[in-house]
């Protein structure tokens, strides 16, 4: 009996061998098959974020790779296999290149390129600790740049051209593009915002920090050759240097104001430039405090047509509606466009006293409510009511039985 | 209207309450058929101290200067168990007597506090003309706002409490009563009754009727 048992149990396990065979070869699924190895595609390390001109061409893809070198796979030829680092011969070649390419167009930014196109970075870079015949190590110096920027080329030629060659189309003049684009974008539309707001227009022009002006070119001279006798201040700004700014006036507003109050003007909006390191931040906050000081010499202007005399000698700008953000340096010459300090007060001290008194009424006029409400006495003349006649009840003569009452136990509700 | 033993509502000009029987002749039977003399503040408890009484006479007096034709009036005693005090307050009013306010002030017009310190129960008793001003909710709700005075056992201070809430009432009811017009009066008026006011006030002094003999329950109360 054991063998017939065995041998059906060999049996039912090749049949179900079999129909499982069947079925899964019914199925038809579709594997993925593995590539073939001289056709497998090469990927890049990182992504392929690797600028394409950092790559290592492919003879030195194929020195620098072992596998390469010992023949197993061959790479195809427009597809680069990389690992590691930038090749630094590479990256100073790129550099060199993008700096030939931009002709006009200069970098804001850690600049020493020159250096760097030389392949000095590269050593650099490789500048490692270096051991002495005596066992002593030697670290090497570090070289520190004193120098932010790239030294930029002198104004004369071309660029002496961009800037004096003709009257500005822009209200911010810089050629060498050495603010960084978004804030020269904001500095325009605020500078043309400020030009449709006042009628005293802003012009500024951003030189480099060693750069002059070319000789022969004088910016009063050119002001009025460029603008005439329309309201413009020309702003003339170093980079990083705004203790160094000039501002160029029409001559119709310099002789209508006195002179210390373009200096106080001057002061004031260098002050600004002074509160932060960076060019394109100085050159927003100078340009933002010059419109506001040009606003309120505006108003002194007008103020003057008005009278026809001198405001200073006057005294008839405090006639003028005080505001709160008046500059500072016209107290010594309008004084009546500052609000009154003391007015200011007394009118705190009148809110508080109407605050305090409408609180005092308010309390009064409620302990009078509570006291009428819970007041117990009765006043006035006496209360003579009607007579009526009334219906006996019960047989009383003078009560018919009406009665209220109430329990005050202790122990009992109402 | 109810009737002051059973407490069924009763008819105008019924005799007798339908649903037990009771009348004034009931009343009579057991407290007594004759007419006593009380002063305006009866204390047969003996519950109030002097001061109590003074302030309760002063603000008596200013009732009834404000309203000269109420009869302010108050008992307090210590009932037995057998007298009701609807009842108590009913007989009261048919057969007491406030001294010096007969003919000023008669009972019709009472207003009487009645106070039981054996149940701790107070209420109030009104005659026929006090009954057509004072509605039952303005009296209760004088006795609810003397109910703190009487849990702390201030009875002197519950009462003034209770006649003045009454009084506030009655001014109330004395203002939209002057509101109406004379016609609207006139047909409440009846006969030729002279105004109360002309009538002169008993300046004679009191005049104490000779006590019962006759009367149990009468005694009982009188006794403080």
């Amino acid at each position: 009996m054991s063998g017939n048992q065995d041998m059906k149990s060999v049996i039912a396990i090749l049949i179900l061998y079999f129909v499982s065979s069947l079925t899964f070869a019914r199925a038809g699924q579709e594997l993925p098959a593995w590539d073939e190895t001289n056709e497998a595609r090469e990927y890049y390390l990182g992504g392929g974020l690797w600028p394409s001109g950092l790559l290592p061409s492919a003879s030195q893809a194929a020195t620098q790779s072992p596998a390469t070198a010992e023949g197993q796979s061959q790479p195809v030829e427009d597809e680069k296999f990389v690992m590691g680092p930038p090749d630094p011969a590479t990256l100073a070649k790129m550099v060199a290149d993008a700096g030939s390419d931009a002709g006009n167009k200069k970098f804001y930014g850690p600049a020493d390129a020159g250096t760097l196109a030389g392949g000095d970075m590269a050593d650099a870079s490789l500048q490692r600790v270096r051991e002495n015949p005596d066992g002593t190590y030697t670290v090497p110096e570090e070289v520190v740049d004193e120098q932010a920027y790239e030294p930029l080329p002198p104004l004369e030629g071309e660029l002496a051209k961009l800037y004096f060659s003709q009257a500005p189309t822009e209200l911010l003049i810089d050629p060498q593009h050495l603010l960084t684009e978004q804030k020269s974008n904001d500095i325009m539309r605020f500078l043309e915002f400020q030009a449709e707001e006042s009628k005293i227009r802003i012009y500024v022009m951003v030189i480099g920090e060693n750069q002059k002006l070319p000789e022969g070119v004088d910016l009063h001279a050119l002001h009025q050759k460029w603008f005439d006798d329309s309201p413009v201040v020309l702003m003339l700004y170093y980079r990083e240097r705004p203790e160094m700014t000039e501002l160029v006036f029409n001559d119709s507003i310099r002789n209508s104001l006195p002179e210390t109050v373009f200096e106080r003007i001057r002061q004031t909006t260098l002050r600004q430039g002074s509160v932060t390191d960076l060019a394109p931040d100085q050159v927003e906050k100078m340009t933002i405090e010059l419109s506001i000081q040009l606003y309120w010499m505006g108003r002194l202007m007008e103020q003057e047509k008005e009278t026809g005399k001198g405001i200073a000698s006057t005294g008839k700008a405090s006639e003028m509606a005080p505001s709160s953000d008046a500059p500072e340096f016209l107290r010594e010459y309008a004084p009546g466009i500052f609000l009154d300090e003391s007015g200011k007060v007394f009118s705190i001290i009148l809110t508080g006293i109407f605050i305090l008194g409408g609180l005092a009424a308010l309390g009064c006029i409620g302990w009078i409510l509570m006291w009428w409400r819970t007041r117990e006495g009765l006043s006035g003349e006496p209360l003579l009511f009607p007579e009526f006649r009334i219906d006996r009840r019960l047989g009383g003569e003078f009560c018919g039985g009406s009665f209220v009452s109430m329990s005050f136990d202790m122990n009992e509700s109402l | 209207m109810k009737c002051p033993r059973c407490h069924r509502p009763v008819d105008h000009e019924a005799a007798s309450c339908y649903s037990c029987g009771y009348s004034e002749s009931d009343s009579a039977a057991l407290f007594g058929g004759n007419q006593v003399v009380l002063p305006r503040v009866h204390d047969a408890a003996g519950c109030l101290r002097k001061r109590d009484r003074d302030n309760l006479a002063e603000t008596l007096n200013l009732l009834e200067v404000k309203f000269p034709q109420i009869l302010f009036c108050a008992y307090l005693g210590t009932i037995p168990d057998r007298f009701s005090l609807s009842e108590l307050g009913f007989w009261l009013l048919n057969h007491g007597q406030v001294k010096g306010a007969q003919y000023v002030r008669p009972n019709e017009n009472g207003v009487l506090v009645i106070m039981d310190l054996n149940r701790k129960q107070i209420g109030v008793s009104l005659g026929y003309f006090a009954e057509i001003l004072l509605s039952e909710e303005d009296v209760y709700g004088a006795l609810v706002a003397a109910r703190p005075n009487l849990l702390n056992s201030e009875y002197g201070e519950a009462i003034e409490q209770i006649f003045l809430k009454l009084g506030k009432a009655l001014e109330r009811q004395g203002k939209k009563l002057r509101k109406l017009t004379h016609e609207q009066i006139r047909e409440y008026r009846e006969g030729n009754v002279p105004p109360l006011l002309d009538i002169p006030s008993d300046k004679g002094g009191p005049r104490l009727l000779p006590p019962p003999e006759d009367s149990p329950g009468y005694e009982s109360l009188l006794s403080a």
